[in-house]
């Protein structure tokens, strides 16, 4: 480990590793959804007070972060995979977009939600 | 274990099926990049919507179809990734083999509930446990 050093390719890659787990915590919650949905109007109220609450906000910021960082780094990803965008500057470029992009396209996310009216606290 | 080692354009077949779980792997990514996408959108539109708006949305056979398999692609992935996520760290074999067991039935469980759900909200049926005998 000590021919390591810190760099942006590296935390990409930890990042996907870690969204990934986040994202099946993510999936958890979606299936959750549905299940509150099935069980009718009243259930359901009951998740929308739990996902109202601060905590459940929280978890919203932290799921829409996941979304984006699962969709950037996915990409990346298969980009990679494909053979492309190794060379040292698409790949440094790429790893910063990764590691950027989300709680930015999550900011106006939300922002967004708020402007509009649809979130309120 | 392994046998004859064969080469398909210079590039050496695998020999067991690590070659085909990264084929499958790297195509259920790419059905859920624009999934993905899809989901930000419809997230983004259906908050606040409401019991009665979410039960609209998934009057539309489109939008079951497409988060139905939103869920069965991501839980492939999923599956997948945890299964060389787990193979990084895990090195003894039983506790290695019980785990990624363990993940592909967790994942196995959620899709089949998740689209059970999906079909009832879909096919806009009672809500549960209706058609349970309770």
């Amino acid at each position: 480990m000590q021919v390591w050093r810190w760099h942006v390719t590296m935390l990409a890659s930890i990042l996907f590793r870690f969204t990934i787990g986040a994202a099946s915590a993510g999936a958890i919650v979606l299936v959750a959804w549905l299940g509150a949905l099935a069980f009718g109007p009243e259930a359901y109220g009951v998740f929308l007070g739990l996902a109202a609450s601060p905590v459940g906000l929280l978890v919203g910021v932290g799921l829409t972060l996941v979304l984006f960082s699962f969709l950037l780094n996915g990409g990346r990803h298969l980009i990679n995979d494909a053979g492309r965008g190794l060379d040292l500057k698409p790949a440094n470029l790429m790893s910063a977009l990764t590691a950027w992009g989300p709680p930015v396209l999550t900011a106006i996310f939300w922002i967004a939600l708020f402007f509009t009216g649809k979130v309120s606290l | 274990m392994s046998g004859k080692v064969q080469y398909r354009k210079g590039v050496k077949v695998s020999e067991r099926h690590g070659a085909g779980e990264w084929a499958i792997e790297k195509i259920a990514l790419v059905i859920l990049m624009p999934l993905a996408v899809w989901l930000a959108v419809n997230g983004f539109l259906l908050t606040g919507a409401g019991y009665d708006g979410v039960a609209a949305w998934f009057a539309s056979p489109l939008n079951a179809g497409l988060l139905a398999l939103t869920l069965v692609a991501f839980f492939v992935f999923a599956s997948l990734a945890w299964k060389v996520i787990i193979e990084d760290y895990i090195h003894k074999p039983g506790t290695k083999a019980a785990l990624i067991g363990l993940v592909n039935l967790i994942c196995l469980l959620l899709v089949l509930a998740g689209v059970f759900f999906i079909a009832r909200l879909a096919l806009g049926s009672a809500p549960l446990p209706a058609g349970f005998g309770v």
